[in-house]
């Protein structure tokens, strides 16, 4: 009886302090910021309370409606390019292979490539060797720039968001691997399950918690897309690719509707705490199941 | 046996990711060969921009040493990075711990769970003005500050992270240390913690990326007072209207390489961590 | 044990390191006065820095510090935020300037006598930003910028073509480029700002410079005012290359430089840029004639950089002092061969030979601001220039004009419509 009290004293007193840390920080400047949506302040300067004016204009605004449809549908079309790239490249970077630090090390380069190298190169090959390619091959889609276009320049950005967040992802995979233990593989030949049924009934089961550590953090990163639309297309062509962030950001800290964007980011809050808590309910009952 | 399959190179494998590498290794190419070359040397051509340079001189990267004062930009860089991961991986973890082993049973710290992991969706727009302003109120306007704001904003992801991993290791393995008279204190410094080795890795990895590229945290907290980091440092290259991209590209290679090192370093962790496979 | 000890160590040493270093930043205090800048372009940073040294050299009583830092916006908006303001601001004569005046952070000049020796068009340029008139300046202009159209000056002279000086002109040299079968003029609308260059060079000769400000008055609309600009802009685009959306601003910047097109409608800032490409290029420039009539004409120019003192600045006297030491005549005609920048005092100044054809304009005082200098910048004018440049449907674009304009100046226009019901209109 001791022994729990003991436990569970601990416990408490580890989560109070860093609580207190995460509260002091993080809740308290969110209120501040919540108390901002309801004013019309610019970032400086004297503001007056406008009641729900922000979040009344938030609905009828045709901007924010068309930057989270394009935020939703990179962050989910996003999200499925990265996870199963990831797993496969997790998977092969995993098994018995030559020059796998040389290998696991350049994988990694996307990630840590600054957003205005990534923005150059990829504004280039889009730009110039893509249609070049697209011409040599004769395939009419390619031979103009994906960037100019606002039917396919959320495309690119697609591309850009996979290619940089792929390396995180494999990282995270390759660590749940670890935690697979030898054993069950071997139990696995000895039952002769080979390739996909390994994986889907022996691998997957166990790194499930993974899986899901990745869609949180995919779907976080996706839905607050800033870096890449600012480096590629920074909301072009015909306001196309304007994120929900990109708005907050240059709207509400380069422009002067400090109080407006603070509105947006709010909901935007709800929005994706809503999404994910649905999500990671779902799979931790798969997790149960399994 | 065992020894014979570990030895067994899977090569088709290997030459599938050999080939998978020309996604990265064209950019890399390409951010190379532009680090080397000068202004004048830069087209809208393809062949143009992909031949290589016409000398291999290393003034690029002088000069964009000296524009950014490197070594002490650098050592801004590793100062913050390295405090702020270790500070992270051992609060973090403790954190998901705590959380972990008690959120399946107890209402109050899924509570506490859910909670920290939600601040992962606040947009951090939203939080800048309301934090520039706290921590000039609370001194907090230096490195100290910035550090303690790291410590806070990756504590969801790390401790998704942490509790995600803690999932896989057995319980049974802290009641044997009980039954021995440890307390939960002891229990976690002397068997959790240690167990954790490949989740430190992955923790370590993904916040020291963060905290090495992050620009707007010091940038508001301090607002240019006190020296820069790298990436703060590296914004002069990039004006309203004009950028020296060869300058900047070199800069860029030579602040990628302390990275590199450390992934590489963190990633011989995350696969020694297998012993625990045997624990199970 | 151990571990735990260990683990204390690096926790107290790291919590030590991270609380000894703001220690590093002590102010040491001299007596001497304190004059802060916080300027906002970092380009200019060596220029300051020098500025800087020699101002201190030769003041004792005075201790100046200019930082240049980078993202200057971002850091002057939480250092208002957290009341913490320097004492000069450099800024340039945009809406934000007109946000800052009417948040009183800024302090009234007028009393400056380095005021008088500073071009009018100027100052006026700066007083019409203010958001309602208000008594006094709140800004020195320092220097400006101009956009119009820059040409490949050695291209020219080998075709003999003739710089045009009317809007009829302008288009059959176009023709005329293109019939050798050289691309008249490159663009970079990829990045969305720069569809803002011809859009603003051809609307100061097009529009009455006070359009926003009438607009905002309930007067006009945009819709009245902004369809010939908007056509002529369309036609502009047809002489540029095929799908001017996939380039961006390096790319035109770029190719203009490699002598990919002859002319590239863009402002003086550009030259540096180009430049770094071609550094042997002879650029030159001529106002963007949008009329047909040549005297009505005019050169679209801003103030680039301007220096306000703000309210909370506690020593005025010395921070006038400072005022003049960076508007002495040497000390400007170094920033403006740093940064081929167009003075804004009056007065004998070397100009960058890029622009020669301009120089007349300056002289004679013909010069209207940038209108996109009274856009909001969360409005996104230029995205929706781009927009219209894309599909071309100019009707579309300026209603869509019009409404946004009302949905984002809303404040401004209430406080605008409420000063003159109490004032009366002016004129």
């Amino acid at each position: 009886m001791k022994r729990a009290n003991d436990s569970k004293r601990t416990y408490m007193l580890i989560t109070i302090p860093i609580l207190a840390l995460f509260v002091c920080f993080n809740t308290i400047p969110l209120i501040r910021g919540v108390i901002y949506s309801f004013t019309n302040f610019k970032g400086f300067g004297t503001y007056d309370f406008v009641g729900f004016r922000n979040y009344m204009d938030l609905f009828t605004d045709s901007r924010i409606g068309g930057s989270y449809l394009f935020t939703i549908k990179l962050a989910i079309t996003a999200t499925i390019i990265t996870n199963v790239i990831s797993l496969i490249l997790a998977l092969g970077l995993n098994s018995r292979i030559k020059g796998k630090t040389f290998l696991r090390a350049t994988y990694f380069v996307p990630n840590v490539l600054g957003a205005l190298v990534v923005g150059y190169i990829f504004q280039y090959f889009f730009t110039y060797i893509l249609p070049e390619i697209g011409s040599a091959l004769g395939i009419e889609a390619l031979s103009s720039s994906m960037l100019s276009n606002s039917k396919t320049a959320w495309i690119a950005i697609v591309i850009v968001c996979a290619w940089q967040s792929i390396a995180m992802n494999t990282i995270i995979y390759i660590s749940g691997l670890q935690t697979v233990p030898e054993d069950v593989y071997e139990a696995g030949d000895l039952d002769g399950a080979t390739g996909w049924k390994k994986f889907r009934y022996l691998t997957f089961p166990l790194i499930i918690p993974f899986f899901t550590i990745n869609m949180v953090l995919c779907v976080k990163n996706f839905l607050m897309v800033f870096d890449q639309i600012m480096a590629m297309t920074k909301g072009g062509p015909e306001q196309s690719t304007e994120s929900i962030s990109y708005l907050i950001y240059n709207n509400g800290l380069s422009g002067g509707s400090f109080g407006y964007q603070s509105a947006n980011a709010v909901v935007f809050f709800i929005v994706i705490v809503a999404i994910s808590v649905a999500q990671m309910s779902i799979s931790s009952k798969k997790e149960e199941q399994l | 046996m065992y020894e014979k399959m570990k030895s067994r190179v899977n090569w088709p494998v290997t030459i599938l990711l050999f080939i998978g590498l020309i996604t990265v290794a064209f950019p890399l190419y390409m951010t190379i060969v532009i680090a080397f070359k000068q202004p004048s040397e830069m087209t809208n051509s393809i062949a143009g921009i992909l031949s290589l340079p016409k000398s291999w001189s290393l003034s690029n990267f002088a000069q964009a040493m000296e524009l950014t004062d490197f070594w002490h930009s650098l050592g801004n860089s590793l100062m913050v990075t390295i405090v702020t991961v270790i500070l992270c991986m051992l609060l973090h973890s403790l954190m998901g711990y705590a959380v972990g082993r008690n959120k399946a049973h107890s209402k109050w710290y899924n509570f506490v769970y859910l909670f920290i992991v939600s601040g992962m969706f606040v947009p951090f727009a939203i939080l800048m003005m309301p934090l520039a302003k706290q921590t000039a109120e609370m001194h907090l306007d230096n490195w100290f500050g910035v550090i303690l704001l790291y410590v806070v904003f990756y504590m969801p992801m790390n401790l998704l992270l942490y509790t995600g991993y803690l999932v896989n290791i057995p319980i049974a393995l802290e009641e044997a240390a009980r039954v021995d008279g440890a307390s939960t204190w002891r229990t976690f410094w002397s068997i959790i913690f240690p167990i954790m080795k490949p989740m430190h890795a992955t923790v370590a990895v993904i916040t020291a990326l963060a905290v090495w590229n992050d620009v707007m945290t010091p940038l508001i907290i301090m607002s240019g007072k006190g020296s820069n980091t790298l990436p703060l440092a590296q914004l002069t290259f990039q004006t309203q209207f004009g950028t020296n991209y060869n300058l900047a590209f070199a800069s860029y290679l030579l602040a990628l390489i302390p990275i590199i090192i450390f992934y590489v370093i963190c990633q011989k962790q995350i696969i020694n961590g297998v012993v625990n496979g045997a624990v199970k | 044990m151990k571990r735990k000890n260990a683990i204390s160590a690096v926790l107290a040493v790291t919590m030590l390191a991270a609380a000894i270093l703001p220690g590093c930043g002590a102010n040491e205090d001299s007596g001497k006065t304190e004059i802060e800048i916080l300027q906002y372009k970092p380009e200019a940073a060596a220029y300051f820095d020098k500025v800087e040294e020699e101002f201190n050299a030769t003041h004792d009583d005075i201790h100046l510090t200019i930082s240049s830092p980078n993202d200057a916006s971002t850091i002057m908006r939480t250092r208002f935020v957290r009341e913490d303001y320097p004492d000069i601001i450099g800024i340039g004569g945009d809406i934000n300037y007109s946000y800052y005046v009417d948040a009183d952070i800024l302090a009234d000049v007028s009393d400056y006598e380095g005021l008088a020796d500073i071009n009018p068009t100027y100052v006026d340029i700066l007083e019409s930003l203010e958001i309602v008139p208000t008594e006094g300046t709140y800004g020195v202009p320092y220097v400006a910028n101009a956009a119009g159209i820059l040409y490949n000056k050695d291209m020219f002279e080998e075709h003999n073509w003739k710089i045009p000086e009317t809007w009829t002109e302008l288009i059959d040299l176009c023709n005329e480029i293109q019939s050798e079968g050289i691309l008249p003029f490159y663009f970079g609308f990829r990045d969305t700002w720069t569809c803002l260059a011809p859009w603003n060079a051809l609307v100061v000769g097009l529009a009455p410079s006070d359009t926003c400000q009438r607009v905002n008055a309930g007067e006009t609309t945009f819709e009245n005012e902004y369809r010939e600009t908007a056509e002529k802009c369309l036609e502009l685009v047809s002489y540029g290359p095929d799908d001017p959306f996939a380039y961006g601003y390096n790319d035109a910047c770029t190719a203009f430089a490699n002598g990919e097109s002859a002319m590239y409608p863009i402002g003086s800032y550009a030259v540096p840029q180009i430049q770094q490409v071609n550094p042997d290029m002879n650029i030159d420039s001529f106002v963007m004639p949008g009329n047909d009539d040549a005297s009505k004409n005019t050169l679209n120019s801003g103030v680039d950089l301007m220096f306000c003192v703000t309210a909370a600045c506690k020593n005025k006297d010395a921070a006038y002092e400072v005022l003049d030491f960076l508007l002495e005549d040497e000390n400007i005609q170094a920033y403006i061969d740093d940064q081929n920048a167009i003075p804004c005092k009056t007065g004998d100044f070397d100009l960058s030979p890029a622009l020669d054809g301009m120089t007349s304009f300056i002289e004679a005082g013909n010069m209207t601001d940038y209108q996109d200098h009274y856009y909001p910048s969360e409005m996104a004018a230029d995205a929706q220039i781009q927009t219209f440049l894309i599909n071309g449907d100019v009707d579309a674009f300026l209603q869509k004009f019009d409404t946004s304009w009302q949905r984002y100046n809303r404040d401004i226009i209430r406080e605008v419509q409420k000063y003159n019901e109490e004032h009366g209109t002016e004129q």
